[in-house]
């Protein structure tokens, strides 16, 4: 069983109030469409894989508030170090949420390298990460939601969705406009 | 002679809030002198790329810091550097080791140090080359530059730190 991204992106943006969410790839412009504030951010035209990374470090840097990153199985797997990174800098207010549909969804659903072999859970596991969620039904996912935005972190949640169609995002601002948007927001 | 406790305090000048990156040879002892340092958090990472992004982060949160790493990791940092450091316009200082500068003079040299510069250039990076103590006033210029252009400078660190 599967679940569909745009059902539990509808479900997250129901639940959030003043978190930041970074999202990337497939994530970005479903999420924009739910949710546009000065807290959203496009990781967009930046550094390929590294979405949850920079998060990491707006966590780091505003402890009092929650960093929610939308990262995706094929970015997370060109950056696993950042499991271990996030294991040895332990951040409570971080939660990273995997969408897992086995597919580069943006250049047209190509098979991400190791699918159906590997295990996000694991991985995260190994690297010494103690809360590690894999969902695969709507009913688990709507018992965790509220730990996602509540309870201490570092969290990872790894959403086993169907393979979408979603092209590649494009943004009317400019990455530099929509970093400069977020830094006035966290920094006012 | 290149100094630890030179770099440690011209940082500390500067405000520096965090040290993001991974430890070499040149800079080993940089690394304990900071690692060292209750004001300052070191936050290592396992690949340069992640460096940029941490600190990008972190910048945009309100934070000053700088990346610390070694010019193999800066060449295997590229796109983080495009994409974050460079697209979000970030004032990021970084410190470079420069491993190999002694070799350039030599026939047998060190490809990464050939390597170096050239792709600095490429990547449109300003950059120093610090080869001893009273050379340190390159960090504050490269924090100036940075905050004037809103936009990254380095320091090549081209001498082994004691």
């Amino acid at each position: 069983m599967v679940l569909n991204k745009y059902t539990c992106l509808e479900k997250l943006a129901a639940r959030r109030k003043d978190e930041v969410i970074i999202t990337c790839m497939g994530t970005a412009k479903p999420w924009e469409k739910l949710s546009d504030t000065d807290l959203d951010f496009a990781s967009v035209d930046s550094a390929m894989s590294h979405a949850a990374d920079f998060a990491l470090g707006i966590a780091i840097a505003k402890p009092e508030r929650r960093v929610i990153t939308l990262n995706g199985d094929g970015s997370m797997l060109m950056c696993l170090e950042t499991f271990v990174t996030l294991a040895q800098r332990p951040c409570e207010n971080y939660t990273m949420i995997i969408i897992e549909n086995g597919t580069y969804e943006v250049t047209g659903n190509q098979k991400v390298p190791g699918v159906q072999l590997m295990n996000f859970e694991a991985m995260a596991r190994g690297a010494g990460l103690e809360k590690v969620y894999s969902i695969e039904s709507e009913a688990a996912f709507e018992d965790l939601l509220p730990k996602l935005f509540e309870e201490p972190g570092p969290m990872v949640c790894i959403l086993k969705v169907a393979p979408g169609g979603e092209g590649v995002p494009k943004f009317e601002k400019t990455l530099a406009e929509r970093t400069d948007r977020l830094r006035n927001a966290l920094n006012s | 002679m290149l100094s630890s406790s030179v770099i440690h305090q011209a940082l500390k000048d500067q405000g520096v809030s965090h040290v993001v990156g991974l430890s070499d040879n040149i800079c080993r002892m940089l690394f304990q002198s900071l690692e060292a340092d209750d004001e300052m958090e070191v936050i290592p990472v396992s690949r340069e790329g992640e460096a940029f992004a941490i600190a990008a982060g972190l910048h945009v949160g309100g934070q000053k810091p700088v990346v610390l790493i070694q010019n193999t990791g800066l060449l295997e940092s590229g796109d983080a550097f495009r994409g974050c450091s460079w697209n979000m316009k970030i004032p990021q200082v970084m410190l470079i080791g420069y491993r190999g500068f002694k070799t350039l003079d030599l026939e047998k040299k060190d490809s990464v140090a050939e390597f170096t510069e050239p792709t600095m250039k490429a990547w449109r990076i300003p950059y120093k080359i610090m080869v001893e103590d009273e050379d340190v006033s390159m960090i504050e210029r490269a924090f100036k530059l940075a905050e004037s252009t809103s936009m990254p400078a380095a320091v090549l660190i081209a001498e082994t730190t004691t």
